[in-house]
């Protein structure tokens, strides 16, 4: 059921015509704030305006790009839709154009170009009153939440057929990026959503950017990328032109965590310093090798030539010999993971078995040039065998998940800013109306 | 799709036949011909090429690669077939261009230095508050529906290198003759890999036996129609005198590759008429024009 969704890709880079079997022109999915001259000059106007097309239900988050909310269609157009507001670079003061984000346009660009059932589908982007308005379908749930709902009251494991259809969808959207030349760079459980159909859909893509043949090093671009549970060892030694192989990380760490219900490496993260050096993230590396055991240059050649090799190796002697194995936990790590959340054979859980462990050690590979890439492990025996694979991953469940939270005052802020979530913020006035300035008073 | 051009936007939305282009701009003729008539401007090919020496000026201080200001003057083309030139101060769209290009191409640069460095090249048409250039952006993208990746034929010339064993400097006159279609309306018209092919052949029919290649025109472009001819002869002709071993080889790859051979043609020719236009290319002519025409009808306020 997945065979179409498989990208055409062209192994020549796709310049050259093959007679048929192209895309059809599509029809286009904007109707953007056309007509926004107001001459002469170069002034801006938009004719579309946000509140004419959507009815705005409530707040849903906020990070450091503004704020999301969720919205229905108006007039004439239906369904529900969550809409990302990239907030002005100067908020409080009169709001002047100060020139767009790099990220924003990033995300705008690439969500334009973008078309993939596994990958977050922009309907517009409307540009008003200096703001930019992504809009997107909206999904109910996203990772995050499912997990956390299975951590509530009883704990119970995500079934492993559910986990197998998330990691394959999760991975066929991976592999279209990548075959696209797009990297994600912040893969996260948050940043995964669900429909309530349960088709898994990659979503924000604001740290996302293009890799063919970079102008600049990656990492001159930006210095840190990707949520610090979820980066790879290779970012945390300071590599400088990494690949795609950082996604695969952050994926062997989701499936870590759909499995174990909690983060695999939580480790702290250390802050830049005042001089905006990027610190050696000790921490999150320990963390990593107390699972994976320390890294050598036997299975990682690259490694001694990391920049931030020297601070590895004062990792390694701050600690009593024989601290850290050499060899890996991960199988103890994953039989008490399977034992302790109750996947089995015979549970209604049932288990990932054998396979999975197989696809989890290939994902958590220390090596970047080793570890398994989204085409192959999409091939994985854990997904050949055992049956097919819904492209509902909520297909035989019983339970339900509650609604996506949706707030209609300012006095949500519990879950402040951890990595991993990024529920918190208030809700904007500017937006929601006088109802939510009534609400306050 | 971001990286396939068969799923791309360019594809979809900004590739454009020869007969839409001219009548989008006799729309803009009809819909103002007071302007039109009030304010001439030199023709298309040379405005280009008088923008692109602006934007390789203020390309040039902040060391921006060839990349960043390709995908700007395709911005600049992109913008002026949905708004009049004559409504717009072209010197804040240009620098606007390039401000977002490099954002696009990983290269950014700040927009108070963009500024900047704008106000440097051209005082009078630039407004020291960055703000202007920000609303600026604003209507360019919007103007595009955001659809901001733009498919260059450098990457074609490069992937081709290996498999057509081309040698350094026809790669570097192919690079040029790249370089010198952003000046024409080919990126509007043509994919991105017809582009790099027409360009592979001017480089290896004309051996890049001239340093200057604008300078001297007028011989290239009778050269070139005569190796055009060739190309031609040779594909028509099968039994007819074989034409050099190089030439033969590039031939056969062509046959096999299901390149549009006549688009590639129709890329020659519109090449061979911009060395020919370029000879009446003033950059005092343009200035003055534009000048007049920003300056009376107070587009730069």
């Amino acid at each position: 059921m997945f065979g179409k969704s498989f990208p055409f890709y062209n192994s020549l880079g796709g310049f050259y015509p093959r007679g048929n079997g192209f895309p059809s022109p599509g029809t286009c999915r904007f109707r953007l704030s056309l007509d926004a001259r107001k001459p002469p000059g170069t002034g801006y106007t938009s004719k579309v305006r946000v509140r004419d097309r959507y009815h705005i239900v409530g707040f849903i988050s906020s990070g450091t790009y503004g704020r999301v909310y969720k919205a229905l269609g108006k007039n004439g157009q239906k369904g529900e839709f969550a809409i990302k507001k990239f907030k002005p670079d100067k908020e409080g003061e009169i709001v002047q154009y100060t020139g767009l984000s790099q990220s924003a346009i990033r995300e705008m660009a690439l969500c334009s170009e973008l078309d993939h059932p596994n990958v977050v589908q922009l309907a517009e982007i409307i540009l008003e009153d200096k703001c930019i308005f992504m809009v997107f379908e909206y999904t109910e749930h996203d990772l995050l939440q499912i997990i956390h709902h299975h951590t509530q009251q009883q704990r119970h494991a995500i079934p492993a057929l559910m986990v197998r259809s998330i990691l394959f969808q999760l991975l066929n959207g991976l592999l279209y990026l990548h075959t696209n030349w797009v990297l994600h760079r912040d893969l996260k459980p948050a940043n995964i959503l669900v429909t309530s159909s349960g088709a898994i859909r990659i979503g924000d893509l604001g740290l996302a950017r293009l890799f063919y043949k970079p102008l600049n090093s990656l990492f001159s671009g930006d210095k840190v990328v990707v949520t610090i549970w979820y980066r790879a060892p290779e970012l945390l030694m300071g590599s400088r032109h990494y690949t795609p192989a950082v996604d695969l990380w952050a994926v062997g760490c989701i499936f870590a965590e759909l499995l174990s219900l909690r983060p695999i490496f939580k480790g702290e993260e250390a802050k830049m310093d005042s001089k905006k050096t990027v610190p050696f993230q000790r921490n999150q590396m320990m963390k990593i090798i107390e699972i994976m055991g320390m890294p050598t240059k036997e299975i990682w050649p690259g490694l001694v030539s990391m920049p931030e090799y020297s601070q590895l190796q004062s990792l390694a002697m701050s600690r009593a010999p024989g601290h850290f194995n050499r060899s890996s936990n991960l199988e103890v790590w994953y039989q008490n993971c399977l034992k302790n959340n109750g996947y089995s054979a015979n549970s209604s859980a049932g288990t990932p078995g054998a396979d999975g462990f197989d696809l989890l050690s290939r994902l958590l590979e220390y090596d970047p040039t080793k570890r398994i890439t989204a085409q192959e492990a999409l091939e994985h025996p854990y997904f050949k065998n055992g049956g097919p694979i819904s492209a509902n991953c909520f297909e035989g469940f019983e339970g339900k998940y509650p609604h996506r939270r949706v707030t209609q005052d300012d006095n949500d802020i519990r879950s402040g800013s951890l990595p991993g979530t990024k529920r918190s913020g208030l809700p904007d006035d500017s937006l929601l109306g006088r109802a939510t300035k009534r609400l306050k008073e | 799709m971001a990286a396939n051009y068969w799923a791309s936007t360019q594809r979809r939305h900004w590739l454009f036949s020869r007969e839409k282009l001219a009548e989008i701009r006799d729309n803009f003729r009809e819909r103002d011909k007071v302007a039109h008539t009030q304010f001439p401007l030199p023709d298309q090919r040379l405005l280009n090429i008088y923008f692109s020496q602006q934007l390789i000026k203020l390309g040039k201080r902040m060391s921006t690669r060839q990349q960043a200001l390709a995908t700007a003057q395709v911005y600049v083309k992109r913008f002026y077939t949905k708004n009049e030139i004559r409504h717009t101060n072209p010197y804040l769209v240009v620098t606007t261009a390039f401000y977002l290009a490099c954002k696009m191409e990983e290269c950014p640069q700040h927009i108070r230095f963009v500024v900047g460095e704008a106000r440097g090249l051209w005082p009078e048409f630039i407004a020291p508050d960055v703000s202007k250039l920000g609303e600026c952006e604003f209507s360019l993208i919007s103007e595009m529906n955001s659809q901001l990746i733009v498919h260059h034929p450098y990457r074609t010339l490069s992937e081709l290198q290996p498999e057509l064993s081309l040698t350094s400097d026809e790669v570097a006159l192919a690079w040029s003759v790249i370089n010198d279609h952003y000046l024409t309306d080919l990126p509007l018209l043509y994919p991105p890999h017809v582009i790099a092919v027409m360009a592979i052949i001017v480089a290896v029919v004309f051996k890049p036996s001239q340093t200057s290649f604008h300078g001297s025109a007028a011989p290239l472009a009778s050269a070139m129609r005569d190796g055009g001819m060739n190309i031609l002869a040779a594909l028509g002709d099968k039994n007819g005198n074989a034409p050099p071993a190089r030439i033969q080889r590039l031939i056969a790859w062509l046959g096999e590759s299901e390149v549009d051979i006549k688009a590639v043609i129709e890329c020659t020719q519109e090449l061979v008429s911009l060395y020919e236009v370029w000879e009446q290319y003033s950059e005092k002519h343009c200035k003055e024009l534009l000048g007049r025409m920003v300056k009376s009808k107070n587009l730069d306020k």
